[in-house]
């Protein structure tokens, strides 16, 4: 399905409960943990869904849940499908 | 390299591999639920097949290697004479597993797929054609619960039908190009007797010290050769060389898992989940916690270190064991000085024996099955992100407190544990705080005893010196200490219902490891106070530390002879400090309990600081700890005298 509405926002400013794609992963991230994040599955366009924000950024990738501090989560950029909010 | 024909165990962190070498081998390494428990390879003989080793090793999140896991596993990889990889993948996350497999497919070795935790896959509505996907792969592929045991006697059969993948990609055709020309050198300068060109080419062109280091020295001279190339490959990319092999995998995983994978809508999620997300909760995540360190004190400090310490010390051995050993040594042995040895002050049965079995057994046992429980449930990755912003304050991330909490069960082990930190100077922090505040069961058994006995008072006193001391240490280690923070990033495993008989185990296993470290040490300091007493330098001793221990600390002089112990183990100095708890008084018994928890750490935890850490770095941490131990410790008798009479 393709999204009415994209606009490339940082995944630690998206509301839990919000299922979004990932665009990109910021050059900001060090390199080793930009690798360790593909390897978590974090790739281009794949659907993520936002468990929580606080105290950590809480997602839900396929079947993979994994915990990012706000540090990282502020420069992985997503596309929120308004369709599916 | 090795002889035997060695069946490797590969696969993402926390996918059960150490369970199912358990399941093949019978041999049991520590299983946790949470990534990086196992932390070297494993070898034990296959149950199978008698001929076969099988190994377990470190979880990859992926290849090339970039932490100590992959480096460790790709060793083994390049160095065991493989007759086949058995790649364990998570079956509700096939996309992931099969980019892994992406890589492995490349070495061309025979290989089988174990898509583990299939239960999971299939409460969360994952359906995989596995006969789909063995055809696709061109190699066995078997579903398997392997807490369970199930698909074990197929996943055996496969091995023996193990066979050399087909590819999932052919890459850019730029990149094949480069792959072509590194394999075509390695072929002719360096060959592996194993392990294809083309797949020591991609982890080459991939940045893969391992191989990188391995190709250095087969190929010898000529390595300058393959580096070239490999720089050529990387100058002549537009963008990043490793990142975009690592991409293209990544997207032949995802085509190939799309095509094998069927999931059925789920209208809400499982108990496990719902339960996972209270635990990080911004607001019942702390109260949930509380509950969890309230559980384990009931458990650990009242009902291991009052109930099972009260039946053992005073019932079994002051009432039974010590008694009828005494007579039984004192009317067969004649030569006074072999039976006071024995049985005496200094006994090596009425101390040693007695210090080990009745006062440390059962609170280890107790807080290792806690540990258990909390590692098989889940939990732990969880505190992970409760603890990150404290952790924070003292320049690491939530990860170190894993370590920290086992280290309460035993430092020797938390400090072989902090290999799981992802950078020198994580592991480097964290080790210093372990020798210096963290308390290991033992002592923390002795203290809570000591000290309950006094007042509440004096544990929150002395929990708070200890909880600031850390925190203040850690603050200064982490501005002097070069280098920068790394942000938490963690997976979270499911929650899951522990399986009693597998908590068990490993606390048995622990145990087991935790005796054969005490036992010899605590017998050792015991003759060693025996040698001292009989041969007079005690007394000298405690002269001599008179104006420290006195003086500076407020103690009697005859506490030097816990410090004296405390160098074997600060759990016997402390149970030396226990043993004269009646001749303390509050502060004395606070001010003594504080120095000695800072006080050097146990010998075996100083020999596992020079492994981890070398000799240069563990002096000097000592040289740091002794003196600070005293200063506090000094401290503190001069501030509890002025505020607390």
């Amino acid at each position: 399905m393709s999204p009415t509405h994209e606009a490339r926002i940082p995944l630690a400013f998206i509301p839990p409960g919000t299922e979004v794609r990932l665009a990109a992963l910021g050059e900001e991230i060090d390199a080793l943990q930009r690798e360790q994040l593909t390897a978590y599955g974090l790739a281009e366009n794949r659907p993520i869904k936002v468990l929580q924000q606080r105290p950590m950024t809480v997602i839900l990738a396929d079947e993979v849940e994994l915990a990012l501090e706000h540090a990282v989560a502020r420069h992985i950029w997503v596309n929120k499908d308004e369709d599916r909010a | 390299m090795t002889t035997a024909s060695a069946i490797l165990l590969v696969g993402h962190p926390n996918v059960g591999k150490s369970v199912l070498f358990h399941r093949l081998t019978g041999a049991y390494v520590n299983v946790s639920n949470y990534p990086g428990t196992t932390v070297e390879v494993t070898r034990a003989a296959a149950r199978f097949d008698v001929s076969a080793s099988l190994l377990d090793t470190p979880g990859v999140l992926a290849l090339p290697a970039r932490s100590d896991d992959e480096r460790a596993t790709m060793q083994a990889l390049l160095n065991e004479s493989s007759r086949c990889l058995v790649q364990v993948g998570d079956a509700k996350n096939l996309r992931r597993t099969l980019t892994l497999t992406a890589l492995l497919a490349e070495l061309g070795v025979p290989m089988v797929l174990a898509l583990n935790m299939h239960d999971e896959a299939t409460a969360r509505g994952v359906t995989v054609d596995t006969d789909e996907l063995a055809k696709e792969l061109a190699m066995p592929v078997i579903t398997t619960v392997a807490t369970g045991g199930e698909g074990i006697s197929p996943l055996t059969h496969a091995i023996s039908q193990a066979r050399v993948p087909e590819t999932l990609l052919l890459y850019d055709e730029e990149f094949e190009r480069h792959i072509a020309t590194v394999a075509a050198a390695i072929t002719e300068h360096c060959p592996h007797p194993q392990i294809a060109a083309r797949g020591l080419a991609i982890l080459f062109l991939g940045g893969d010290s391992v191989v990188e280091d391995w190709l250095r020295h087969a190929a010898g001279e000529r390595y300058p050769l393959l580096d070239q190339l490999c720089r050529a490959a990387r100058e002549t990319t537009e963008g990043d060389l490793p990142g975009l092999l690592a991409r293209e995998r990544t997207e032949a995983a995802d085509a190939l898992s799309a095509a094998v994978i069927q999931r059925a809508v789920r209208s809400s999620p499982l108990l496990s989940q719902r339960l996972g997300q209270y635990v990080v909760h911004p607001v019942w995540g702390v109260p949930i916690l509380l509950g969890v360190l309230y559980a384990v004190y009931q458990f650990v400090g009242v009902f291991g270190a009052s109930v099972l310490v009260g039946l053992m010390e005073k019932d079994l051995f002051e009432g039974i064991l010590n008694p009828a050993f005494t007579d039984f040594v004192t009317s067969v042995v004649t030569v006074p000085w072999l039976s006071e040895l024995l049985v005496g002050q200094y006994g090596l049965w009425t101390m040693g024996m007695t210090y080990a079995l009745a006062l440390i057994l059962p609170i280890v046992t107790t807080f290792f099955f806690a540990f258990g429980v909390l590692e098989d449930s889940g939990y732990l990755p969880r505190l992970t992100v409760i603890a990150n912003r404290l952790f924070s304050l003292i320049g690491l991330n939530g990860r170190a407190v894993l370590p920290m909490v086992l280290g309460l069960g035993c430092v020797t082990m938390a400090t072989l544990t902090t290999r799981i930190l992802h950078s020198p100077r994580e592991r480097l922090i964290t080790i210093f705080l372990l020798a210096l505040a963290i308390p290991c069961s033992a002592q923390l058994g002795v203290v809570l005893g000591m000290l309950g006995g006094v007042s509440f008072a004096a544990v929150v006193i002395w929990a708070l010196a200890m909880v600031g001391i850390l925190l203040l240490s850690g603050f200064l280690a982490a501005k002097l200490i070069p280098g920068r923070r790394i942000p938490l990033v963690t997976e979270l495993p499911p929650m899951r219902l522990p399986i009693i008989a597998n908590v068990l185990k490993k606390t048995g296993g622990r145990l087991k490891w935790y005796l054969i470290e005490v036992i010899p040490l605590f017998l050792l300091g015991t003759f060693i106070m025996y040698v001292l007493d009989k041969s007079g330098a005690l007394p000298a001793i405690i002269e001599a530390g008179e104006p420290l221990v006195s003086g500076w600390l407020g103690l009697p002089k005859e506490a030097s002879a816990a410090f004296v112990m405390g160098f074997l183990r600060r759990d016997f100095g402390a149970t030396g400090l226990f043993a004269m708890a009646h001749s303390l008084s509050p502060i004395q018994a606070v001010v003594g309990m504080i120095t000695i928890t800072l006080f050097i750490p146990c010998f075996a935890s100083l020999m596992m600081m020079v492994k981890e850490q070398g000799a240069k770095t563990a002096l000097a941490m000592l040289g740091m700890i002794v003196p600070f131990a005293f200063l506090i410790g000094g401290l503190f008798n001069i501030v509890l005298r002025a505020v607390w009479s």
